[in-house]
């Protein structure tokens, strides 16, 4: 029944938006009316979603879908989260989430009628597009045509509390550029003033924010449930997140210095079309299983062509607006040696040379299979040798950026600042030397200090400080830069001076870890109700008396026959101490424990940034 | 000069397109990687006839004939599937050596299943603890390798081969 629900509202919700397309050339009506409308459907979209969830909820085996992902036993949770973790429910996901925008942005004020109606019937097209593909190629209504009693249950390594919200919040990055997408497409269209670029800015910021939380918890969850000790792999999934990430990062900054410089617009509307473009992209190369990694799915060949059509369709359709529609060129930009405007314009390039080279990294291997037959590889030494070092003079540059002037080349107490980064260079050197001199630590050390230190000279020079809300929202550029800071100097910190220790252990053995004594408790099976756990306790520093537990090991779920490891970590603010417990021979076990200094502030760096995201969006 | 640079972004979605879509097109499979075995000589096995523990065969047996083998087992549901094409190509085809290897399965299931849907194979061999299968890299049941005269692996299948795969990859070798 609810199968039958959710198949109709959302068949339905896609007539509505066919409707809505036409309305364009045919019936043209009211912009009250037009509204409703697009109202109407998303909320028909949305309850097609919720009777996909409903029927989750009930363990209803009839569906089709809950009968290949689910399994009555699961916590409700991950029955809830069961929805999205499938690709026909992900699918019906993305396209609820593209509703919820157009639903929203429909309520926009301070534009003009006709250019609200133009970009909400380019979500509509949007709409259509990936309805049909649900419809065709991945309906998630199909009814089983036997009567079964249990489901085969979910992919185990999704159980996770981090990975049941990972995907939502990712998806409302993708797919809120869809809207910054559809604006840009109608601005081009109606070439109107630059209000538009307001709205644009509001709507791009709020999908850079939740992209970037997405990321952040999928990279957390990589960190704690793959065992491997690290929380970023270059992984191709991860990989397609990052290219709109970064080129989403472009358009914010592009969007925020914009004053009416046709350069610049130009420049924004191509970054509109290429985030978007790169969300679609990275949807159909995910979802077409054209590349292996955590996240595959079965592939199907017609879904990743039809897939493939849309992403031909929506990019080639932006691009050549573009081409065709392309701003006219009236003003220069005041480009100076180091001004607000050249430090954008290098900002934008670096940018975009780290996403072609992420692109190129990404999709290499499938060229080099077409052409050659061969399987390829392509991961950590690639990215890590090419996108860092571009990134490098945007980082220099970005911690004095925000206070460069308009219309000089003088920067406001320049002396402060190089005084300021001599000392700093030195200090790190000296750092360095007593560690073991890295030149990626050092570099990376001497970056995130001078963004954070540059960032909080700025801010105590160039402004009154206040305790309250205006303030925070004026400083806010600086935030976040910190924020940027303090996540350079986790990363560098974990991923240079990570130390790995190996142990081979019988229960009650102790052993020692940075002068701390550890005993390995013992081991322990339990039955959990959907898997059997099997656990190495841990007790950290046991000289003191408040010694900490820590639990490494392995879970098994019977239902999918999957083994999923369990790391144990044990969190200070300086350091994760992360434990690995491997296999049993001869009663001994092997583990690996490894210290990654400085992981927390990487997830500082991050919220920092997810906050300055949401206070940039309240700020006009 | 400024036409091309804006051209540019449709010029780099042709050549993604291009070669994304001749990847699906190709049938290529990133969780089946092109096999390492291909055109390599086969891996020398041993092995007992289902039906009579006495009766053995060799890597050499297969020599100087084409053979096709397939693993296989009472268990494997996508074998029941493609199992009926064997009748077909050995129909067709009958100097083609068929060559079965009965994956980890107890050898009455074994012998119920040949009984059931019929035995297609010229020889039954028993890989009771998949070394066999192990030797020959195979990731799943059903698996199916085309050996030429000179014992090299000329065509590898991973999963049910289909009427399609028949017709436009294995038969043009045979």
């Amino acid at each position: 029944m609810s199968s039958l629900v959710g198949f109709l509202s959302l068949v339905f919700a896609i007539g509505i938006n066919f409707y809505l397309f036409l309305s364009r050339y045919i019936f043209k009506f009211q912009k009250q009316k037009f509204n409703l409308f697009i109202r109407f459907s998303s909320l028909l979209t949305l309850l097609s979603f919720f009777s996909l969830m409903y029927a989750y909820v009930v363990s209803d085996f009839s569906n089709y879908n809950v009968f290949q992902n689910s399994h009555s036993n699961k916590p409700l949770i991950y029955k809830i989260s069961g929805t999205w973790g499938n690709h026909e429910g992900s699918m019906l996901l993305w396209l609820s989430i593209l509703s919820i925008f157009s639903f929203f942005f429909s309520f926009t004020k301070n534009i003009e009628d006709d250019f609200q109606k133009l970009t909400l019937i380019i979500q509509a097209f949007l709409h259509i597009l990936f309805g049909l593909f649900i419809v065709f190629t991945s309906n998630p209504f199909l009814v089983n045509s036997i009567l079964i009693n249990e489901g085969l249950g979910l992919n185990p390594i999704l159980q996770d509390p981090g990975l049941a919200v990972h995907p939502p919040v990712l998806y409302a990055g993708y797919v809120g550029y869809s809207i910054v997408f559809s604006i840009a497409i109608a601005g081009l269209f109606q070439n109107t003033d630059n209000e538009w670029l307001y709205v644009a800015k509001k709507w791009s910021l709020i999908s850079w924010t939740f992209l970037t939380g997405g990321i952040a918890l999928g990279s957390y969850w990589a960190y704690y449930e793959l065992g491997w000790g690290g929380w970023w792999f270059w992984d191709p999934v991860e990989n397609i997140s990052l290219m709109p990430w970064i080129a989403g990062l472009a358009l914010v900054h592009s969007l925020m210095m914009v004053r009416g410089e046709q350069a610049i617009k130009k420049w924004i509307v191509f970054l509109s079309i290429l985030c978007f473009s790169l969300s679609v992209f990275g949807t159909f190369l995910v979802r077409s299983g054209i590349l292996t990694s955590v996240h595959s799915f079965a592939a199907d060949a017609s879904r990743g062509i039809f897939i493939l059509l849309i992403f031909f369709i929506v990019t080639g359709f932006g691009f050549l607006v573009f081409l065709l529609k392309e701003p006219k060129k009236s003003n220069t930009l005041n480009l100076l040696f180091i001004n607000k405007v050249s430090a954008l314009v290098i900002n934008n390039i670096l940018m975009i040379i780290a996403t072609l080279t992420i692109l190129l990294g990404t999709i290499y291997p499938i060229i080099i299979e077409v052409l050659y037959n061969k399987r390829i590889s392509v991961g950590g030494p690639y990215f890590n040798s090419t996108v860092i070092p571009i990134m490098i003079p945007g980082f220099l540059l970005m911690s004095i950026a925000p206070i460069l002037s308009w219309q000089t080349n003088k920067i406001n107490n320049s002396k402060k600042y190089v005084l300021a980064f001599i000392i700093l260079s030195v200090l790190v050197l000296i750092q360095s030397y007593f560690l073991d001199f890295n030149t990626w630590g050092f570099v990376g050390l001497l970056l995130g200090f001078w963004i954070i230190l540059a960032s909080i000279i700025a801010i105590f020079s160039s402004y009154k400080i206040k305790i309250n809300i205006k303030f925070f929202k004026i400083i806010n550029p600086h935030v976040a830069h910190i924020g940027v800071g303090i996540a350079i100097v986790g990363i560098t910190c974990s991923s240079v001076f990570q130390n790995e220790l190996d142990f081979n252990l019988s229960e009650g053995d102790k052993f020692n870890i940075n002068g701390k004594t550890v005993l390995f408790e013992k081991i322990e099976t339990t039955n959990q109700i959907n898997f059997q756990s099997l656990r190495g306790k841990f007790l950290f520093d046991i000289e003191k008396n408040q010694s900490k537990e820590i639990e490494a090991g392995k879970n098994y779920y019977p239902v999918s026959k999957m083994i999923t490891s369990e790391a144990g970590i044990l969190h200070q603010w300086n350091k994760d101490i992360y434990f690995i417990l491997g296999d049993q021979k001869n009663n001994e076990w092997f583990v690996k424990v490894l210290i990654n200094p400085f992981v927390s502030f990487i997830w500082l760096g991050v919220i920092i940034m997810i906050y300055s995201g949401l206070i940039a969006v309240t700020r006009r | 000069m400024n036409r091309i640079i804006i051209l540019t972004p449709l010029i780099i979605l042709l050549i993604i397109c291009f070669f994304s879509l001749t990847y699906l097109l190709s049938g290529k499979d990133p969780n089946k990687p092109p096999s390492a075995l291909l055109n390599k000589n086969v891996p020398s096995f041993e092995s007992t006839s289902l039906y009579d523990t006495k009766e053995i065969i060799r890597t050499i047996d297969i020599k100087n004939r084409k053979t096709l083998i397939n693993f296989f087992a009472s268990w494997c549901s996508p074998c029941k599937i493609e199992h009926p094409l064997f009748f077909e190509i050995g129909k067709k085809y009958p100097e083609l050596y068929l060559l079965g290897f009965n994956h980890k399965d107890p050898t009455s299931d074994a012998k119920k299943y040949l009984e059931d849907d019929g035995n297609p194979y010229d020889f039954v061999g028993v890989d009771a603890d998949g070394l066999i299968a192990l030797e020959f890299g195979v990731f799943g049941l059903p698996e199916t390798y085309l050996i030429n005269e000179e014992g090299k692996i000329i065509f590898k299948f991973m999963g049910p081969i289909t009427k399609d795969v028949l017709k436009n990859e294995i038969e043009p070798l045979l």
